[in-house]
């Protein structure tokens, strides 16, 4: 069986926090985004207000897909945008690889996209020879490194400037021991101009996909996404389902949320609308499932498909701060990957790394209810028979209280309470390895549901 | 079958109830727009220029181009020393691009371009320096009223752009000047 326990979340775990000081430094520079958040979220009176409107509307999108996602595709057709669309991650990449071959494509530039990530896109064309560039800074230093992201928003949050400055030594011949991150931006940005300016084809990720203008949004900070794309006269786009909302406003929407709780700034530099090709070229929007269908198909797990990707969830969650993006066994890491990825996860271990502590939900701009969707995931694997190393001892308690559907919000609400009452001592065991070196985080006082219970009337 | 047809197939079974579409009915705020514009401009690491409007802006790109730098414009009345070039890539070495706003956005600094103005769709992010020129009426207060005041016609391109190119990929230290241009200085008219 491939269930190895290096796998398991609790032991990449605890290989990340053997180095106390790095665990430190990491959950810090993760705090500092979800403080920028707070005080970006807090400056818009009606930020309450577009979070609910943000989760109606998505809710909406997702109880009409099918519909959205013909118009979509039919006004695409109508602004001479190529619709393709692939069932799962291999299909995706031979879609790719057929676009590319036929245009004779060497180097494809590509701007960040999780979802190719998600599809393992990058060694499937490399394989077959074409060379891929990523072209986010943070994705091109791990890119360097051969590693995955560790992060979402910020990919290469992991690495200390020292390390990128060695890694730039090597790869892009910066002078040996400078780590200044002005100097190694700057020849990250002469190396990529290069490579922007000889790319056969350029790919982005979508944010948002309009469907009464058949048109797709990308948002960088970099202008990367904006430098490839309008290049080369190739340009493709991968999105899944989800991303398709229904007009201009509902973007707008999305729009001022989706910066303001990445990383506090109002909105990304560059937030570009594609109706179409540039002239004399050529656009391709392939849209992906997945596994997102699946996931439509239970009401609980179906709300992890309203995610932005703001990567909000997992500056505030404390077991991703102090345990690092590897330890998910999984592309997307933190409390969103756990809702997007456990059910692929074959230590059946990452539905335990978390505390149930709500504060995810809270900062979440689409409202995705994510220690719902998380408490889920663990019945879903106790219903299974799939409980995770080294749980199985205490799992029969907890196996009931999962068992009964009323007991949802109410053992929730007993680990939050268990957090603030019980000494750190008895509960520490109970933490994984993220816990081991640390105490334990401070619950909220209340889950935002209970606040909005509380506060509504 | 299509693995359209799959995928519209399996989409019969989403469990999520039927929900209507929301209604968008946010107040903006409207009390000094160019000032709120102006706050948030800066946050975002550009600069607005609000004196002076277009001939303020000549005198600037004047200099620039004495000093031997290549000036693209895009502006009707603003003289730069460069034509649009024949590919996209020739405008690689493009000092200073002056481009025409069409809508400002107070809450967050952005500004929309639509790609009628912009020659090449690459020019705001392939130039070194970007200068935008915005009518201080084009300024609205939010992102909903900007929706209903952008032109994106069937085949165009259109960006809002919220100050210079950044990153702070590095030890989430703030670089200004990543892929696209290092500075943003935006001219009121
Ligand atoms: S689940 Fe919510 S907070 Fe987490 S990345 Fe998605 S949109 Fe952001």
């Amino acid at each position: 069986m491939s269930t190895s326990t290096s796998n398991v979340h609790a032991h990449k775990a605890e290989i990340f926090c053997r180095d106390e000081s790095r665990v430190d430094w990491h959950s810090k520079a993760l705090w500092a985004l979800r403080e920028k958040r707070d005080r970006a979220a807090g400056s818009i009176p009606e930020w309450e207000q577009l979070r609910q409107i943000g989760s109606e509307m998505k809710l909406h999108t997702l109880s009409h897909l099918a519909d959205y996602l013909e118009k979509f595709e039919q006004n695409c057709i109508k602004n001479n945008i190529s619709v393709h669309w692939a069932k799962d991650g291999a299909e995706h990449n031979r879609i790719v690889h057929e676009i590319l071959a036929k245009h004779q494509v060497k180097k494809i530039v590509k701007s960040k996209s999780m979802l190719t990530e998600e599809c393992h896109m990058n060694p499937y064309l490399e394989e077959r020879g074409i060379e891929v560039i990523d072209t986010d800074l943070g994705e091109r230093i791990i890119q360097l490194a051969k590693m995955p992201p560790s992060h979402i928003v910020v990919p290469a949050i992991h690495m200390k400037k020292e390390e990128v400055g060695d890694l730039f030594h090597e790869k892009l011949g910066t002078d040996a021991g400078a780590s200044d991150p002005l100097y190694l931006t700057r020849a990250a940005r002469r190396h990529l101009r290069e490579q922007f300016l000889s790319a056969d084809a350029a790919m982005t990720g979508v944010n948002m996909a309009i469907a009464d203008k058949g048109a797709v949004v990308v948002c960088t900070n970099e202008g990367n996404a904006d430098m490839g794309a309008n290049l080369p006269k190739l340009q493709l786009h991968s999105m899944g389902i989800d991303k398709v909302v229904p007009d201009l406003d509902s973007a707008a929407v999305l729009l001022r949320t989706l910066a303001r709780n990445a990383t506090g700034q109002p909105i990304t530099t560059y937030s570009s609308f594609y109706r179409g090709p540039q002239d004399g070229g050529e656009m391709h929007v392939i849209i992906v499932d997945n596994g997102r269908t699946d996931m439509l198909k239970d009401k609980i797990l179906a709300e992890s498909l309203k995610c932005i990707r703001c990567g909000g969830c997992l500056n505030t969650c404390p077991v991703y701060r102090r345990s690092g993006g590897y330890s998910y066994n999984y592309t997307i890491p933190g409390p969103i990957g756990i809702a997007v990825g456990a059910q692929h996860d074959d230590t059946n271990s990452i539905a335990w790394a978390c505390t149930l502590c709500g504060s995810c939900s809270y900062v979440c701009p689409t409202k995705v209810p994510l220690d719902k969707i998380i408490h889920h995931h663990r019945r879903l694997k106790a219903e299974a028979g799939k409980l995770p190393y080294g749980k199985s001892n205490y799992m029969p308690l907890v196996g009931k209280f999962m068992a009964s559907e009323t007991a949802l919000n109410c053992s929730m609400a007993i680990a939050r309470t268990a957090l603030r009452m019980l000494p750190g001592s008895l509960l520490k065991p109970f933490s994984g390895a993220w816990g081991k070196y640390r105490e334990l985080p401070v619950a909220p006082n209340s889950s935002f549901e209970a606040w909005f219970k509380k506060n509504r009337g | 079958m299509s693995s359209k047809q799959e995928i519209f197939n399996a989409l019969k079974s989403v469990a999520i109830e039927p929900q209507p579409m929301p209604c968008f009915d946010i107040a903006p705020r409207i009390d000094d727009l160019v000032g709120q514009f102006e706050a948030n401009l800066t946050t975002v690491a550009g600069t607005l220029h609000r004196d002076g409007g277009l001939a303020n802006l000549q005198a600037t790109i004047d200099k620039h181009i004495a000093q031997g730098m290549q000036v693209i414009s895009m502006v009707d009345g603003i003289k730069g020393n460069r034509e649009v070039t024949a590919t996209a890539h020739e405008l690689r070495d493009i000092d200073y691009a002056v481009i025409p706003g069409d809508v400002g956005v107070a809450e967050n600094g952005a500004i929309w371009v639509n790609n009628k103005n912009l020659g090449h769709r690459v020019t705001p992010f392939i130039c070194e320096n970007l200068l935008l020129v915005i009518e201080a009426k084009s300024i609205v207060a939010n992102m909903h009223q900007a929706a209903n005041l952008i032109t994106l016609a069937p085949g165009e391109f259109g960006t809002y752009i919220a100050g210079p190119s950044k990153t702070a990929d590095i030890e989430q230290a703030l670089v200004v000047g990543a892929h696209g241009a290092c500075s943003l200085n935006v001219y009121l008219t």
